[in-house]
C-alpha cells in the first residue's frame, strides 16, 4: 500500500537491508537473502538488524556460501575446500572472511563478494575465485552441503 | 663470465588457492625458487611489488610467475611445464 512503511532487515555482512518479513520475531534465525548470512534478529531502536551467528567460526563461511549458492542456483567444484580454507587463513589474519584471492580486505570483498551479489556468476560464469559456478560452466559441480538443522 | 641465473619468482597471496597450487607443483617438482607473499609484506613494499606485478603481467592478479623472461600470470601447468622445461 502507497504509504506505508515497509520494515527491514540490516546485514552486517553484505550491508544491505531486505525486507522484514511479519512473522518473524526477536531472536529468529534468518537467512539474508543478499549473501546468505545466517541471522538472529534483534529489533534495536533503529530498527531491525541480524547478529552474525557462529561468528568468525569456519561454519560460518562455510553455511553462508552453502546459504549463497542455493539462494541463486550456483554450485562449487573441486577447489571448494581449498577457497574455504583460504577464506578460513583470511579470517585468521585480516579478522573477517575477505576474498582469498585479492589483496583487498575491505567489505565489499566480504565473501560473496559485491561483484557476485551482483551477479557476475550469471555473466561470467563464475566468480572471481571460481568458488562460486553456474550450473552449466562448472565442470564436476558438486552441489551445497545440506542444511545441518542448527 | 656467465651471468648469474636468477631464481624463479612466484609472487602469491598467502591465503590463495591458486597459488598454493602453483607452489606444490613447483615443490613437487624439486624446483628451487623464491615465493613473495605480497598480502604479508608492509605498506610500502607491498606498494612497490604490485607496481612491479602490474609492469610484468599488466594485470594485478595471483600468482604471478617469473622464469628468466617468461611471466606466467595464474595457476597453469602447461605453461610451467615449458617454462622449467618438464
Amino acid at each position: 500500500m502507497i504509504g506505508q512503511k515497509v520494515e527491514r532487515v540490516h546485514c552486517p555482512v553484505c550491508l544491505a537491508r531486505f525486507k522484514y518479513d511479519p512473522k518473524w520475531k526477536e531472536g529468529d534465525v534468518v537467512i539474508c537473502p543478499i549473501c546468505g548470512q545466517k541471522l538472529k534478529l534483534e529489533h534495536k531502536p533503529d530498527g531491525w538488524t541480524g547478529a552474525r551467528v557462529d561468528r568468525g567460526s569456519d561454519r560460518e563461511i562455510r553455511d553462508r556460501a552453502d546459504e549463497f549458492a542455493r539462494i541463486r542456483g550456483y554450485v562449487f567444484n573441486d577447489m571448494k575446500e581449498e577457497i574455504l580454507e583460504g577464506l578460513i587463513g583470511k579470517n585468521k589474519r585480516f579478522k573477517d572472511f575477505y576474498c582469498p584471492c585479492r589483496m583487498m580486505h575491505v567489505p565489499e570483498y566480504q565473501c560473496p563478494c559485491k561483484p557476485t551479489r551482483a551477479g557476475d556468476v550469471d555473466v561470467n560464469g563464475k566468480c572471481y575465485c571460481g568458488f562460486f559456478w553456474r550450473m552449466d560452466t562448472a565442470s564436476n559441480p558438486v552441489p551445497p552441503s545440506p542444511r545441518t538443522g542448527r | 663470465m656467465a651471468a648469474t641465473k636468477e631464481k624463479p619468482t612466484v609472487y602469491a597471496l598467502s591465503t590463495c588457492p591458486y597459488c598454493k597450487r602453483t607452489r606444490r607443483f613447483l615443490d613437487d617438482h624439486k624446483i628451487d625458487y623464491e615465493c613473495v607473499e605480497v598480502d604479508l609484506l608492509d605498506d610500502k613494499a607491498q606498494d612497490e611489488v604490485m607496481d612491479k606485478i602490474e609492469k610484468l603481467s599488466g594485470k594485478r592478479v595471483f600468482p604471478v610467475v617469473v622464469v628468466g623472461k617468461d611471466i606466467i600470470v595464474g595457476h597453469d601447468e602447461a605453461k610451467l611445464k615449458k617454462a622449467f622445461h618438464l
